[in-house]
């Protein structure tokens, strides 16, 4: 027994010496994030997940942001000293960049100082996620975009060494801080890649110092600084000293001036001394966290909603008491169920619009997302031009009556006739939760559906292959233009392209290449809608929902909203330090 | 046989395993893994980008080269970059491994020398009320699910009470200990179990031997004769037993090391096969094995220190 008695008190000891190990405390205002996944590096071009190009964006810039207070979505200048001035063909963009700009310090740097930004650096980056053998996942962007880059990249993919300083006639520094950018079409969503990761400005001798290992050691011209990035569970950011006069806006749409969001108008950015980044995969420590107040901000996980939230979409009051709010948003993306349209099957309007009657995505809405969605009417979601507003497709369910009709039209009356059809989605107990919603509601018209789950990976080479007769799917954008959507849908997109249905209708090809070389214009709006209504009433997917993020905030966690862009968002929070230490007794 | 002479030789046998560790999942990732090239490339892939990616990364290189690639990154320990995080993996290695260690290590030990003994007391009193209410407990331990007693441990010892970090991990000694205090205990309750119902049948298997009634007949205590005789006896099982665990421990513990966020080597594999990222895959598959054999040599070392009777051949 007496061994027993040791072995208790050692535990007894352990256990007594992490509760009272207490940690240093902290000084200034730091903000506490949490992050549901890993974080891959610190190299904007492989920066190609939410994660991986929020952290980039803490360190790295681009020419171009998103302005933080207006919608909707408006590119600003960032490192461009103001927007382009475009050639009258659209295809010649000129930047001039600010002046004064310096890097983070860095032993890259002659003394350790950080240099001067420079055009040249744009060229170099955009080069990077062009260069062959970095196999940039960005590349995407401007493949086939830029004069003279696709023909660069050729030419050096066969080459054993990359040659940055061949000059390529699309991507030129024609002075210190003027940059130009000749496209080989017009590309009106062009911009916008600017104000993604992916293009955010490297130093050369950074790189090249550090080669592999520049994943690792992140130095861009951005508000915060990480000397060297570990892949771990805690990323610690502190203040860049050097950061230029960058202040917060004085402007702001009036639903953020409503809300008291120009508090800070005019404050120098950063408003915080340091950024904590936790990675916490599961949901539970991760809510925990946020209850004790040692983050301050989530989406809330889906077991913990109905604690969270009351049936008529409020904050419940004991969460209102500690001084929490909530934030509902919408966010840019549309979920569905795609129809094989290589099959001749599919190409029967009649038999898509029946089974898109019979579905009742209000149900579903209930069922898996807590009624917390918009039941998606057609594939450009609200908050972006293209969108109707209050427009109802003539084919969204549930309609079983019409639905039986149209089967019938189709050939197939209580689907006699049609084979049994499999519904791949990806593995997950909710994904395959609804595809049994979807074969109970298609049974109802006599379709038989067979359901199959399948991993990411496995189900994104079946679409790509084309082994899926429906697959259930989900879109979120890259950018706020309608264009991101509607690519879904056009015929020369077709998988491995990203329109994975294979859908191909002239009509819609036709529209959708008139509009993808218009510049934003009321034209240009009215094309989209109308692609929106064929992309309605053609039924080439069944539409599911858009999703809306429901998001909790501390009191004293200010400027926080949701947004679908939030590469850069950290710069902008500010924490009111009196507050939280009033708030943390409470929680 | 000279001992080293025997170590020498089942060290030898390291290099056909790995051959055959390596065209097992040489094979494997050829046919049933997806497309990494697909998977890297995520939403935007094209039929050009796909081709030029599995260029870049070795897949349209013949057979038999890839396959000697393999073997080759086995005997040097070089084993590149991840592709999906393009970390380089002896490093994500090193990285994990101490976080992991932490946990597993201090939680092994603990909950064998528990059980061990937890299994010495029953058995002295086996059939007794005592050891009847010790395999009920036992019973009842292993009937929960392991998820449940992480999730109410987490809320109940360190959110509600506060006792222990909900979550996170510090590199350093003594930093790390407030964070993996409370993952261990749940280690020990997840392990105590079949732990002791394991070496409880062990030593219920050598009380029952004719030396032990000897013993008994010379008038020995029952004390003297558990830890002198039987626990010795019983070493050889109990050996096996621990030691195989050891070369899992660095691998870390999966769900423990996912809801605590201890940036240990729980999720590395499991993440490499879902991203089809042969490196890692390949790396991790190809030390386990390695670790496997050395331990099993190990073993086999040790049984001829427990059990002079045992000889190496």
């Amino acid at each position: 027994m007496k061994k027993f008695t040791t072995l208790f008190t050692a535990l007894a000891i352990l256990v007594g010496f992490a509760s009272c190990t207490k940690k240093e405390e902290e000084t200034g205002k730091t903000l506490n994030i949490a992050v549901s996944a890993d974080i891959k590096g610190m190299d904007p071009i492989y920066a190609n997940d939410r994660y991986s190009s929020n952290e980039v964006g803490r360190v790295y810039e681009g020419l171009l942001e998103y302005h933080y207070l207006k919608r909707p979505y408006t590119l600003v200048p960032n490192l461009a000293e103001s927007m382009p001035t475009v050639s009258e063909d659209g295809l010649t963009y000129t930047f001039k960049i600010k002046e004064g700009v310096l890097f983070h310090d860095d032993a890259a740097f002659p003394n350790g100082k950080g240099r001067e930004l420079v055009a040249e650096d744009f060229v170099y980056s955009i080069k990077r996620l062009a260069d062959p053998k970095l196999q940039g996942l960005g590349w995407w962007l401007l493949d086939g975009k830029v004069k003279g880059l696709n023909e660069w990249r050729e030419k050096h993919s066969d080459l054993p060494k990359v040659d940055y300083d061949e000059v390529v006639e699309g991507l030129k520094a024609t002075g210190k801080y003027t940059l130009e950018f000749k496209l080989t079409k017009p590309f009106p969503q062009f911009l916008y890649s600017l104000a993604m990761p992916f293009t955010f400005a490297t130093a050369r001798e950074v790189v090249e110092k550090y080669g592999q290992e520049f994943l690792n050691h992140p130095v861009g011209t951005g508000p915060f600084i990480l000397p060297t990035f570990k892949q771990t569970k805690k990323v610690v950011y502190t203040k860049n000293p050097n950061f230029r006069k960058k202040l917060y806006p004085s402007e702001a749409s009036e639903e953020f001036k409503a809300a008291g969001f120009l508090a800070d108008a005019g404050k120098e950015l950063p408003l915080v001394d340091r950024v904590v980044v936790n990675v916490i995969i599961e949901s539970q420590p991760r809510w925990l966290n946020f209850l004790k107040g040692k983050v301050d901000f989530i989406s809330i996980p889906k077991d913990n909603f109905d604690s969270a939230v009351t049936p008529d979409r409020n904050l419940s009051p004991e969460y209102k008491e500690k001084g929490i709010s909530l934030l509902i948003n919408p966010s840019l993306d549309v979920t569905y169920t795609a129809f094989n349209h290589d099959l001749k099957l599919f190409q029967n309007a009649d038999l898509r619009r029946a089974m898109s009657l019979a579905y009742d995505v209000k149900k579903s809405n209930e069922l898996f997302y807590n009624n917390t969605s918009l039941p998606a009417q057609s594939v450009v979601p609200p908050g972006i031009a293209g969108n109707i507003p209050n427009y109802t497709s003539p084919y969204r369910g549930p309609n079983i009556e019409e639905a039986k009709k149209l089967l019938a039209k189709a050939g197939y009356p209580e689907g006699k006739g049609l084979p049994e059809i499999t519904y791949d989605c990806p593995s997950g107990t909710v994904s395959r939760q609804i595809g049994d919603y979807m074969k109970q509601q298609l049974a109802q018209i006599g379709v038989r559906i067979k359901v199959v789950t399948n991993p990411w990976p496995e189900l994104q080479k079946k679409i790509t292959k084309r082994q899926v007769m429906l697959y259930g799917i989900a879109w979120g954008a890259d950018y706020p233009d309608a264009e991101n959507f509607l690519q879904l849908l056009y015929g020369p997109n077709k998988a491995p392209g990203a329109n994975g249905s294979g859908y191909n209708n002239p009509e819609f090809n036709k529209l959708f290449k008139t509009a993808s070389i218009m510049q934003d214009s009321p034209e240009r709006t009215a094309l989209y809608e109308k692609m929106n209504r064929i992309a309605a009433e053609q039924a080439p997917w069944i539409y599911g929902v858009h999703r809306q993020n429901f998001t909790l905030r501390h009191s004293f966690l200010k400027n926080y909203m949701s947004t679908d862009f939030e590469t850069g968002q950290a710069q902008y929070l500010n924490i009111d330090t009196k507050m939280k230490a009033k708030a943390v007794e409470k929680l | 046989m000279n001992l080293w002479q025997y170590i020498l030789r089942r060290l030898f046998y390291i290099i056909p395993t790995i051959l055959g560790v390596a065209l097992i999942i040489f094979v494997i990732f050829n046919v049933v893994a997806p497309d990494p090239a697909l998977i890297m490339l995520g939403k935007h892939a094209t039929v050009a980008q796909i081709a030029e990616l599995r260029n870049e990364l070795g897949l349209n290189k013949p057979m038999w080269a890839q396959y000697l690639d393999i073997v080759k990154s086995a005997f040097t320990f070089e084993f590149g970059r991840s592709w999906t995080t393009k970390q380089e993996i002896i490093q994500m290695i090193k990285n994990g491994a101490i976080p992991s260690l932490t946990l597993t290590l201090p939680a092994f030990i603990l909950s064998t020398v528990i059980a061990i003994s937890i299994s010495l007391v029953v058995s002295f009193f086996r059939g007794k009320w005592i050891d009847k209410c010790a395999v009920f407990f036992c019973v009842l331990l292993m009937s929960v699910t392991s998820l449940a007693y992480i999730l109410f441990g987490q809320w109940f010892f360190a959110y509600k009470l506060g006792w222990f970090e909900i979550s996170g991990y510090e590199s350093g000694f003594p930093n790390f200990i407030p964070y993996v205090v409370l993952p261990i205990i749940i280690w020990i309750i997840l392990s105590i179990g079949p732990d002791v119902r394991f070496y409880r049948t062990v030593m219920l298997d050598e009380i029952y031997q004719d030396y032990v009634r000897t013993a008994k007949a010379k008038g020995l205590s029952e004390r003297v004769i558990l830890f002198k005789h039987v626990l010795k006896n019983a070493m050889i099982p109990i050996i096996t037993f621990v030691v195989i665990q050891i070369p899992f421990l660095i691998l870390g513990a999966l769900l423990l090391e996912s809801f605590f966020s201890i940036p240990g080597l729980g999720g590395i594999t499991l993440n490499g096969v879902y991203n089809s990222d042969f490196p890692v895959i390949k790396a991790m598959t190809i030390l386990t094995a390695m670790a496997y054999i050395i331990f099993s040599v190990i073993t086999d070392v040790l049984y001829t220190v427990v059990d002079p009777r045992v000889r190496l051949k």
